[in-house]
């Protein structure tokens, strides 16, 4: 059976460049009740690492 | 609330991907085994996972959140008194049994230890409770949708039942699975910033407890008496009726998770799935409900935040969203509602999966049409999956209609998980009981439960015949009911067993405690491979938490 962490590395990988780019794009894209965070450009970072993360694991076993 | 273009970006990424999933396992699929029941092939981290996704549907993530603002950290007692301790038991005592009996099913289990009026009571009952229950998480999805997004009920009910029932006709089982996978991750990220902000908003776990009263933020100490806590519901109720009867119940007996299980690759994986799957279980609480006592202590410090009301009383099922729509800006926004999406197909894929299996074998193989070759349950199983999806919109349908059948089929679930969890106990740890004790046991059980239903009420339910007593709330009526359907089954089939004739000991090997080999690990595996260790630091790090909060 194929390794499911690369899809699912792929998918949360793309989740957090779409979050990072939209909060460095629109940093002024704030919600009401956490204007003074930039929660999009955390919580892509957070994202991003964690696919990126699946994506080592898949990779370390491959090879 | 109005999603942005980036947000349905996000939803529409994650379409793409489950679908995807579902077509590359395609290949995969040539028996019925390989479509009902993985052909038991999968490592024990995606089974495990699966495990606590197929629980976590829509109607769990919002409702545990709703809960949490009306009952407060207590609440988390389904967590740690309820799953955890069940979860362990049925790794340890039961998966030897469920594993290592071949059977495909729970009620093919039952087939095998009793007799085919036994399984087949239980594979009725079953059937009509998975699809009753998608129906009504698919019901609750799209009335949120409906009321917070303005999308069109039927069209957001069509099409994620339509998702659901592409990926898991074409991939089976192993499809759902590897998706409830990638739901799970997607139900923790996409809800833990929730959590993190709501929390950070309120001051911290310290800023909760100086705005609300102690009650809402003690485990155990309010528990003496049923009028001192927010559940209104007293130690003992608690301690049997949720942490015995309805959770071991639930954990222990229902096929929809059990089946996840059943599908790892060795005796091993199958007995470590239930408790690695508590590891991250008992943390799940952090993320669905302490949101909800956040926003209980928001609405308190006159944050700008205010509970979502109907009629004058909280409107539990509207808080979790009413919070995102406040912490979360468009862009996680999508996140946060993709993941409410993940959360309803995780959920109602685990029925639709476990209804197939039990209609294909239990009710279709061994009533209407035995002896087929393999090919025709393949698709018969295929079929079944397109009919429970079909079924499951209808039942969501009718739930539209009428506002009070959830609350009602919320406490049949109850009637129909609490005897079957006594079936279970005598019929794999006493080699006498019989199955005539057993179908007994669970008729008068389950009849027991809903006479109590019947004659007691609380908040104006129930007591259709006469009104005995009032109990402070549902969730007490809820346990109480619980225990004398055990109770009832429990009884009814001890007496009817000693009377009776139990089975030879050579029908009962590989299905009853005592007929049956204990499973070895081998000889210098390393504590986390071994199911004992491994439920001995699950259950000390739960009790270390709950002395925390007590």
């Amino acid at each position: 059976m194929w390794d499911l962490r690369l899809p699912a590395g792929l998918y949360f990988t793309g989740l957090g460049i779409i979050l990072c780019a939209y909060g460095l794009l629109f940093p002024n894209v704030r919600a009401q009740m956490a204007a003074d965070i930039n929660v999009n450009l955390y919580s892509g970072i957070a994202m991003g690492v964690f696919g990126l993360a699946l994506l080592a694991l898949a990779w370390r076993k491959r090879s | 609330m109005t999603l942005a273009t980036v947000d349905y970006l996000v939803l529409a990424l994650y379409f793409a991907f489950v679908i995807g999933i579902g077509w590359l396992l395609k290949k995969k699929v040539s028996t019925s085994s390989d479509f009902l029941t993985s052909g038991r092939s999968l490592p024990v981290w995606i089974t495990s996972l699966a495990f606590i996704a197929t629980n976590l549907g829509a109607q769990e993530v919002i409702g545990m959140c709703g809960s949490g603002a009306k009952y407060g950290i207590m609440q988390m007692h389904f967590y740690w008194l309820g799953a955890i301790p069940a979860m362990l038991f049925v790794g340890l005592f039961m998966m030897p049994f469920y594993y290592g009996s071949r059977a495909r099913s729970v009620p093919e289990y039952l087939k095998l230890r009793f007799d085919e009026k036994t399984r087949t009571f239980n594979a009725v009952s079953f059937a009509v409770m998975t699809i009753f229950s998608s129906g009504v998480s698919m019901h609750v999805l799209g009335k949120l949708f409906q009321l917070v997004l303005g999308w069109n009920y039927l069209r957001s009910v069509l099409l994620a039942a339509a998702i659901v029932l592409v990926y898991t006709t074409l991939g089976g089982l192993t499809s759902a699975i590897y998706n409830e996978v990638l739901q799970f991750f997607l139900i923790v990220l996409g809800f833990a910033p929730l959590s993190i902000l709501a929390v950070m908003k309120a001051g911290g776990w310290s800023g909760i407890q100086q705005n609300l009263a102690p009650k809402w933020t003690h485990a155990w100490q309010y528990m003496g008496n049923a009028a001192d806590n927010p559940m209104g519901s007293d130690m003992f109720s608690v301690v049997v009726g949720l942490g015995f009867v309805l959770s071991f119940g639930y954990w222990c007996t229902n096929f929809l998770v059990v089946q996840r299980a059943m599908a790892a690759d060795s005796m091993s994986s199958a007995r470590r799935t239930p408790i690695i799957a508590a590891f991250p279980k008992m943390f799940m609480p952090l993320i669905v409900i302490l949101p909800g006592i956040a926003a209980l202590a928001l609405a308190k410090m006159h944050s700008g935040y205010a509970l979502p009301m109907l009629d004058g009383k909280l409107d539990a099922d509207m808080v979790m969203i009413s919070l995102m729509g406040k912490f979360y800006p468009a862009g996680l926004l999508g996140v946060g509602i993709t993941a409410l999406m993940a959360s309803f197909m995780s959920g109602m894929a685990g029925n639709v999966t476990a209804f197939n299996t039990v209609w294909t074998y239990d009710i279709y193989q061994s009533h209407i049409r035995k002896g087929a070759p393999d090919s025709h349950y393949l698709m018969v199983g295929r079929i079944s999956t397109l009919v429970g999806t079909l079924l499951s919109v209808g039942a969501a349908w009718v739930a539209h209609f009428y506002k009070n059948i959830m609350d009602l089929l919320q406490l049949v679930f109850g009637v129909v998980n609490a005897p079957l969890f006594a079936t279970f106990l005598l019929g794999m740890f006493w080699l006498r009981a019989t199955g005539l004790g057993a179908f007994a046991g669970l008729v008068s059980g389950t009849a027991a439960g809903l006479l109590t239903l019947a004659l007691t009420m609380a908040e104006d339910k129930g007591g259709w015949i006469a009104n005995l007593h009032t109990f402070r709330s549902t969730m007490a009526q809820n346990f109480w009911i619980a225990m004398v359907s055990f109770a009832v089954c429990f009884v009814v089939t001890v007496l009817l067993s000693i009377v009776g004739k139990a089975k030879p000991l050579s029908e009962l090997k590989g299905l009853v405690w005592g007929a049956t080999e204990r499973p070895r690990t081998a000889a210098g595996e390393p504590w986390h491979k071994r199911p004992v260790p491994l439920a001995l630091v699950a259950l000390g790090i739960c009790i270390a938490i709950n002395i925390w909060l007590w």
